[in-house]
């Protein structure tokens, strides 16, 4: 027998066998289903904020607070010597009164907090634009350290340091989801190892007349494989369609808001789709080469 | 054909089934395998077709040595040689058609021509027109001849039964040992496995007997009523296409 009429065989019979255990299918695609959408939703999550991250990083700049103290010609040469950095490519000396100008035309509502105090309530700062703002090698690392211990500045604001915690939780989130579907995954294995075994016993007259005419083991194994790889594969299928409808629901219910921006921007790629189908298909042929090894057919 | 030097079968509980037993049985041969219930009969024809292994000894079937072939080759051997039970194992929940193309199915026989030996096999055993009945649907002999006829579909060079007449009736019992003497008419070397001696008595052949699992006789007795039979020399093509499909190829 050809490999390819072997593999239509078993699909067949694999079908076959779905259809008339149709309940015992449906929990271990179920199984696989959670697991999958439980890894999938975290992924879509932390690709989301990831690329939020990425969006915000082009956007990002430091800013350097002087003392209260400092005098405009403080300032002024602070913002010179600044400037003359390699990588930064405007350095904008921004005066207390320009700063609570700025506050009040933010916030009007808040003006007057700032308007009945005898000295300026915000520090002079100064606003260096980067050249390449989503970067921060060694260099431009020491360059603001040596800032931060200067008398004249309080405060060095760099807008990475967020990004880059930011950056960490989508990383951790996507740790945790990994984890989680790992675990809810091997659960998965462990359901549709026993649905296959269930399905290999109720079998096991048929099987015995195969092994009597002659059939190999491959012959005899292959359709319990890839019933346990079709299961995983309607598991991964049903769980990234699962993904989608909550995806679209989210951002039918709340277009245009913050949670739909940061966590529902963008599906996951086709790459990742596949990889999720893949993955249970993966898991339902795992269980089932499990199943049969650790069961004599 | 099949030739058994010195073979001993040990169980793990200690219990010999068979007890340096020697034969041969030339090609073609019609062989009765008799002796009382637990005298290692069962046991003897497991080691035919490699479900089993002696302790000691070697077997010759078709010049392999079965003791010595590797796991991957055991279902080329079968392929060669046609099993019937006394408990028929068929499959109830296929039909009878399904049931007597198992083996063309593993060799990849298209459907028509899986059909045409469907056909063939049961039109030899007297159940053409049954194809499409499920196993629970027939009588006991019914559903015996169905056994044989998967075992004939191949055109094995041996057919090794075992009690085949031990659920039926004497009428039927008769019916299908003609069945078997037609089939070895044919060329195909049979060894059968019973405990009525009547049967064997009345039709003759040769006869080994175990006792305790050792072989105490070998002997050809001559038949006090053995039936007429009929059967057509197999045809050059039949056994063509059997030669090339039990040959061991890339069959997965």
């Amino acid at each position: 027998m050809s490999l390819l009429k072997a593999l239509q065989y078993f699909l067949r019979e694999a079908l076959v066998n779905l259809v008339r255990g149709w309940k015992v299918s449906l929990l271990a695609i179920l199984t696989i289903t959670v697991s999958l959408l439980v890894g999938g939703a975290f992924l879509l999550v932390s690709r989301n904020l990831l690329a939020s991250v990425e969006r915000w990083r082009g956007e990002t700049r430091v800013v350097l607070y002087l003392q209260p103290a400092a005098s405009p010609d403080v300032l002024r040469r602070l913002a010179a010597e600044a400037g003359r950095a390699p990588w930064v490519a405007a350095a904008e000396a921004v005066s207390a009164e320009t700063a609570r100008r700025r506050f009040q035309e933010s916030f009007p509502s808040l003006s007057d907090l700032v308007e009945g105090l005898g000295d300026e309530p915000l520090p002079a700062s100064i606003e260096v634009a980067l050249r390449d703002p989503g970067r921060r090698p060694p260099e431009l690392r020491a360059w603001l350290d040596t800032w931060r211990r200067r008398p004249e500045v309080s405060m060095v604001d760099d807008d990475l340091e967020w990004l880059r915690q930011i950056e960490t939780v989508a990383t951790l989130l996507r740790g945790v989801g990994i984890a989680l579907a790992g675990g809810l995954l091997a659960a998965a294995i462990f359901t549709t190892a026993s649905v296959i075994r269930l399905t290999a016993y109720l079998h096991h007259d048929e099987i015995a007349v195969l092994r009597l005419v002659g059939a190999t083991e491959f012959y005899i194994r292959g359709p319990f494989y890839a019933e346990g790889f079709v299961q995983g594969l309607a598991g991964g299928a049903v769980a990234s369609a699962a993904l989608w409808a909550a995806y679209t629901l989210l951002r039918l219910r709340q277009p245009n808001s913050l949670v739909e921006s940061l966590l529902a921007a963008q599906f996951l790629s086709s790459a990742q789709i596949a990889f999720l189908v893949l993955l249970g298909g993966a898991a339902g042929l795992t269980g089932a080469v499990m199943s049969l090894r650790r069961e004599a057919l | 054909m099949i030739h058994f030097f010195q073979v001993t079968k040990r169980y793990p509980g200690g219990q010999t089934a068979l007890d340096r037993v020697s034969f041969e049985i030339a090609r073609g041969q019609f062989v009765f395998l008799t002796g009382a219930s637990g005298a290692g009969k069962t046991s003897l024809l497991r080691l035919i077709f490699r479900e089993d292994v002696p302790n000691e000894g070697q077997i010759l079937v078709n010049g392999r040595n079965v003791s010595s072939i590797p796991p991957s080759k055991i279902p080329y051997l079968r392929r060669t040689i046609g099993v019937v039970f006394q408990d028929f194992r068929l499959i109830p929940r296929k039909t009878v058609f399904e049931n007597v193309t198992y083996l063309p199915r593993i060799l990849g026989t298209d459907g028509k021509a899986q059909k045409k030996l469907a056909y063939t096999a049961l039109r030899r055993v007297g159940l053409a027109h049954r194809g499409n009945a499920f196993p629970l649907e027939l009588s006991g002999g019914e559903q015996q001849r169905v056994a044989i006829a998967r075992a004939l579909i191949n055109e094995p060079e041996i057919l090794i039964a075992d009690e085949p007449t031990g659920n039926l009736d004497p009428d039927l019992s008769w019916e299908i040992l003609r069945l078997f003497l037609e089939v070895n008419l044919r060329g195909t070397t049979v060894l059968l496995a019973t405990h009525d001696r009547d049967m064997i008595q009345r039709v003759g052949r040769r006869v080994l007997t175990l006792d305790a699992g050792r072989l105490v006789n070998d002997q050809e007795i001559a038949g006090s009523d053995p039936p007429p039979l009929e059967a057509p020399p197999p045809t050059a093509e039949t056994t063509a296409e059997t030669a090339a499909e039990t040959a061991e190829p890339e069959t997965p």
